[in-house]
């Protein structure tokens, strides 16, 4: 909201104090002021001059050489306006000055030959209108020299405040004037009624129903008759330019003017247009379609409220008026409406209607209900004023329900419990009664509180201890407090995710974050996402279900920016719908996973090596090596060709006890290529709460071997078709308990072994933790593997040792 | 014995002139003092001789080991100074063999830092679900329906009674209500908001929400914390202030600011030219949402704050563009 310095001080003297301090204290009360603009510093170096002398340029037709007295010295200065005249006082920019309507500043310079040393300037130039049609003249009385600030009331601060949803008193001069008043300790000055002659009877020219009490709880309306619609004074034409607004015509300008002075709406109808001179106050209904005053048709709904008359809609009620009453330049008599509307009626209406205008800004956040009269008696006066009107005599007041004022206790002891710190109770007091809270009662302990009608926020002792606080200065709160605190039952849910984190970042992964949003066909992949009602776009029109589609998605992007080798992972939470109907607790399944994806060049070519692309041993790897940091409880690794419809051609699977917890592998090619991808992809995607599920209890230290390791390696020729995890699960069951590891180190195939055959090498190693082995034990052990394999595989020991 | 003692010893002699480098002192240390080498041959046939003599000999031996290991010794300091020397020297300034290791996300990491802030000050950390329903996200938090404190958070709907949470605030509600104050606790998470994705604004970001509940938490406590976490991770000398605001779940409420690190305070387009960085949002537990969990509010009171995290990175590392967080560029990623 735009505030006016000067508009403030009619309501409270500021003097003595600064804008700088105004904008610093207003912000600590809560009104934040985003924005402050001070115009003196704009207009400087603007001042009026003499037009003394003036010729035409002799090199350029539409040229003049002025000699003008700037109160000091005659300056020479070309002009280009055509109205420029001897005698005239004009605004003259001195060499050093920014335009403001321009953005450039004034030097010294030669145009055609002759030297100027300043500018004559249009309204336009100093941004205070359109206005570009010649110099500006200004009027015989001002003095030569005389800054331009103070001549045209330019001298102004305007403060942009940001002004929170609870706050619908300090949408308004008078309500920041309020605030400032309790701040600074000052009086406000309110504006009053200047009763001026009235005649005649408005009960004889108008009348007012209101159909629906809750949607308008009052409604006052006043006439004014045979206004000459026009022009507003000068006054008046500032106040509104001051603020931001254009200044329409005399009457609008004063609703305008009431708006930003006392906060309340008020709509002019043209009296002459009302069937039956009536108002009736009710719901929509029927009603299918209403052109506003802009012009634009509405389609309504029953229940958005309607300001009608005798036959039809004429206003959509707190929103905006109807084409077919508005004011025009032909307007002789006015109904004045100063209402006071439901503000959850004018929100919903709003809402529906997809309108915000300055009347229902306030209406949705509520006026002050006992503000209409006032509003639109001062209103009246006004518009009587500045556009010659006859006020009726009367005031049309509907108001069938009073609106009481809310009443509260204040215990001095809540004061010190909230915040901590003792306020003073005559300080207490002070504040209370500048924002005009009215002290029923008071004891050593408490006082008794009516709370003002213009602060619907205001309820309860806690409202009422935050009026006190915010007047008295968040700055002023001590905050030397020491903050250590006790520690006890202390949780950390990220804590899990966090070592995952560690792991897979140590295993070179980096960590995504992805949107949770995705398409259909990309949610299609998985189970039964959750569908989001008001998405931004349809590629965002679902919650993802799996975090593949949006690693891959990573992927594509990433390939096209050049980056082929990629190792990623996020944690993220998915969500999927676990049955039909209507939205619940119990259709509705969230959890958090972590994928990991793998792509491109697994090992660079380097001087000590060669290059190698990833595969599914690399992403086996990994899961390996995240089943040993975790300690899953008895892990298998399982890989094997997917004959399912699955997103995975070759799937690796991590499972403890029998249980898939990662479920991974090579994502199928015709999925890839939805995704715009053409190389290989390894993949994996858990459960998060799954894997800590199989974390094994630690159990204790195990001792250090105290005798020394005995070490054996075989080499066996096989049939091809024989496969590691065979080999591993015949050893896992034949071995003997001296046998402490067996790791393959060699897969060897060629034609020299024999058609169908390949080679495997494996590493054995002996430990007994009770004594030293012997040769002749490991021996017996070693050989006894041997035969057993040679065996049960058909193999042919290529070599032992 | 003694003479096979005395040839020994001069022919170790001999051979010890003999030593020019590392090869020749590695065949020397092999030809006498290895396990096959002479020395240990003498100690071998030690067992045949006179058992008389044996303290004599064995003297003479044990003496005979000492001094040639001492005088290898020194040798092996002449010509095995480094030991990593190979045989053939490299290219020592060749590439090492690097392995690459990842990083957490930026917003992670901004996370990391400001939960182990808290951490330290007693907090505990807790998450929850992404959807959330109207009474979570909203109602025990004080924001009636059709209120136009709705409107500070543009949301997107599951349904009329879910949304995507537009605030990790709804933690609170579910601590509170899983058991009795005392609670400290942060609350870190994604929240969604409607809006449109440009560089200056996403539809998800992250935010650390966190409360405090108990006998005698004050207004005071709250301005305390709230600072020494921000002079924490902000640095000690920073300017700050402390300023009445909103919100439908705190009263009173405040937002602290701190001196715009980027201009020092001057203004500049980070800070809307205002000098000041809005870092964070906080208040007063309002008694509305401690009736919505069953506490009672006459017996305790509780702060409550928050903060966004995206923004701490676009400020502190001068992000031009909010959507590089999500697009998760490798050439980005690799930066932090
Ligand atoms: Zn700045």
């Amino acid at each position: 909201m735009v505030i006016s310095l000067n508009w403030l001080k009619e309501y409270i003297s500021l003097e003595g104090i600064s804008a700088e301090v105004i904008s610093e204290k207003l912000t600590s009360a809560g009104l934040e002021v985003e924005k402050m603009t001070d115009q003196s510093a704009i207009y400087k170096g603007f001042v009026a001059a003499h037009v003394r002398e003036c010729i035409k340029h002799p090199n350029a037709d539409k040229l003049s050489l002025c000699k003008v007295w700037d109160g000091q010295n005659e300056l020479s200065v070309v002009c280009g306006a055509p109205n420029v005249a001897v005698g005239q006082k004009v605004v003259l920019a001195t060499i050093g000055t920014n335009i403001p309507g321009k953005d450039f500043i004034i030097k010294k310079s030669k145009i055609r030959g002759a030297e100027s040393e300043g500018m004559l300037c249009s309204e336009s130039e100093l941004a205070i209108s359109d206005n570009h049609e010649g110099i500006m003249v200004l009027g015989e009385s001002a003095e030569p020299g005389s800054a331009i600030s103070d001549l045209l009331g330019l001298n102004d601060v305007i403060f942009e405040i940001g002004i929170t949803p609870n706050r619908p008193d300090a949408l308004s001069h008078l309500g920041v004037a309020r605030d400032l008043a309790a701040i600074f300790g000052r009086e406000v000055k309110k504006p009053a009624l200047k009763n001026l002659p009235a005649s005649g009877d408005i009960h004889k020219l108008a009348a007012v129903e209101i159909a629906d009490t809750q949607g308008c709880p009052r409604y006052t309306a006043k006439v004014v008759k045979n206004v000459t619609i026009g022009p507003s004074p000068e006054w008046l034409k500032n106040k509104i330019q001051s603020i931001g607004l254009r200044s329409i015509n005399n009457v609008v300008d004063v609703t305008n003017f009431i708006l930003h002075e006392l906060g309340q709406p008020l709509h002019a109808f043209d009296l002459d247009t009302l069937a039956g001179n009536k108002i009736v106050v009710d719901k929509a209904g029927a009603l299918k379609e209403f052109t506003t005053l802009d012009s634009n048709k509405r389609q309504m709904n029953p229940d958005i409220l309607m300001i009608n008359d005798g036959e039809k809609g004429i206003a959509i009620a707190g929103i905006m008026g109807g084409e077919n009453s508005e004011v025009t330049a032909k307007t002789k008599n006015i109904l004045l409406e100063s209402a006071y509307f439901n503000p959850s009626v004018i929100r919903k209406g709003a809402k529906f209607l997809q309108m915000s205008s300055d009347a229902s800004y306030r209406f949705e956040r509520g006026t002050d209900p006992h503000m209409t009269p006032f509003a639109a008696e001062r209103a009246a006066e006004l518009i009587a004023e500045v556009a010659g009107g006859a006020l009726i005599a009367g005031t049309i007041d509907i108001y069938p329900e009073k609106i009481e004022k809310k009443t509260t206790e204040l215990p001095y002891s809540r004061i010190e419990r909230i915040l901590g710190f003792t306020i003073p109770k005559e300080k207490v007091i002070q504040i209370l009664k500048s924002l005009e809270f009215v002290i029923t009662d008071s004891t050593e302990e408490k006082l008794m509180l009516e709370i003002p009608t213009f602060r619907p926020d205001v309820e309860r002792e806690i409202d009422v201890i935050e009026e006190v606080v915010r007047i008295f200065g968040y700055e002023n709160i001590p905050d030397n407090l020491i903050v250590s605190y006790p520690v006890h039952n202390r949780v950390d849910q990220t804590e899990f995710d966090d070592q995952i984190k560690t792991a897979l970042t140590g295993l070179g992964y980096f960590e995504a974050i992805s949107l949770p949003m995705i398409s259909e066909w990309e949610s299609s992949l998985f189970g039964n996402p959750v569908k989001v009602k008001n998405p931004l776009t349809v590629e965002m029109e679902y919650l993802r279900t799996s975090l593949i589609p949006g690693m891959l998605q990573n992927i594509r992007r990433n390939i096209h920016a050049g980056e082929k080798t990629i190792r990623l992972f996020e944690i993220g939470n998915v969500m999927s719908r676990t049955g039909e109907g209507e939205v619940s607790w119990k259709n509705l399944h969230e959890e958090t996973r972590c994928v990991l994806v793998l792509t491109g060049e697994a090992e660079t070519k380097e001087w000590y090596r060669d290059d190698r692309k990833y595969d599914i041993f690399d992403l086996k790897g990994d899961l390996e090596s995240l089943a040993a940091k975790f300690s899953i409880d008895s892990f298998t690794i399982d890989s094997y060709y997917s004959t399912e419809k699955n997103i995975f051609g070759s799937v690796t699977e991590l499972k403890s006890r029998g249980q898939a917890i990662i479920n991974g592998g090579s994502v199928r090619k015709d999925i890839l290529r939805k995704f715009d991808i053409d190389q290989p992809v390894f993949c994996a995607e858990f459960t998060i709460s799954s894997l800590a599920e199989a974390v094994k209890k630690r159990e204790g230290f195990r001792h250090l071997p105290k005798f020394p390791k005995v070490f054996r390696d075989f080499a066996f020729i096989l049939d091809s078709e024989v496969q590691f995890n065979e080999l591993v699960a015949f050893v896992e069951k034949n071995q003997t308990p001296l046998l402490s590891s067996f790791r393959l180190f060699d897969v060897y195939e060629h034609k020299s072994l024999g058609e169908g055959k390949k080679s495997m090498a494996f590493s054995l190693e002996f430990y007994n933790e009770n004594a030293t082995l012997t040769d002749e034990i490991v021996d017996r052990e070693f050989n006894s593997l041997i035969q057993k394999i040679s065996k049960k595989f058909n193999a042919q020991l290529r070599g032992s040792n | 014995m003694k003479e096979k003692i005395e040839e020994i010893k001069k022919r170790a002699q001999d051979g010890m002139g003999k030593i020019t480098d590392q090869k020749s002192l590695e065949d020397f240390r092999i030809a006498f003092l290895g396990r096959n080498g002479a020395v240990s041959g003498l100690f071998s046939e030690l067992k045949n001789v006179p058992k008389e003599e044996k303290p004599a000999v064995g003297n003479q031996l044990n003496q005979l080991r000492d001094e040639l290991n001492a005088s290898f010794a020194l040798m092996a300091e002449k010509y095995e100074s480094s030991g990593d020397e190979p045989v053939a020297r490299v290219d020592l300034s060749l590439p090492g063999r690097a392995r690459l290791i990842g990083s957490r996300h930026l917003v992670t990491q901004t996370m990391d830092e400001i939960k182990a802030i808290f951490k330290r000050m007693g907090f505990s950390i807790y998450t929850g679900p992404e959807v959330e329903s109207d009474y979570y996200n909203f109602e025990a938090l004080n924001f009636p329906p059709n209120h136009p404190a709705r409107d500070m958070q543009d949301t997107f709907f599951i349904s009329d009674n879910f949304v995507l949470r537009t605030h990790t605030t709804p933690v609170q509600i579910r601590i509170m209500e899983s058991g009795p104050p005392p609670v400290r606790a942060i609350m870190p998470g994604k929240v969604f908001r409607n809006e449109d994705i440009n560089a200056r604004s996403h539809c998800i970001f992250h935010q650390i929400d966190g409360i405090a509940v108990g006998d005698n938490i004050t207004f005071m406590e709250l301005k305390s914390t709230l600072l020494s976490f921000a002079k924490e991770f902000y640095g000690s000398n920073i300017k700050h202030r402390f300023r009445a605001s909103f919100f439908p779940f705190t009263e009173p409420s405040a937002e602290l600011d701190v001196t715009c690190f980027i201009c020092c305070g001057k203004g500049c387009r980070m800070c809307k030219h205002s000098g000041w960085l809005e870092i964070l949002g906080c208040g007063m537990v309002d008694p509305n949402v401690f009736k919505s969990v069953g506490y009672n509010p006459e017996e305790i009171t509780g702060y409550a704050f928050g903060m966004g995290v995206e923004r701490i990175g676009i400020l502190k590392y001068g992000l031009p563009d909010i959507r590089l967080y999500f697009e998760n560029d490798l050439r980005f990623l690799r930066q932090f």
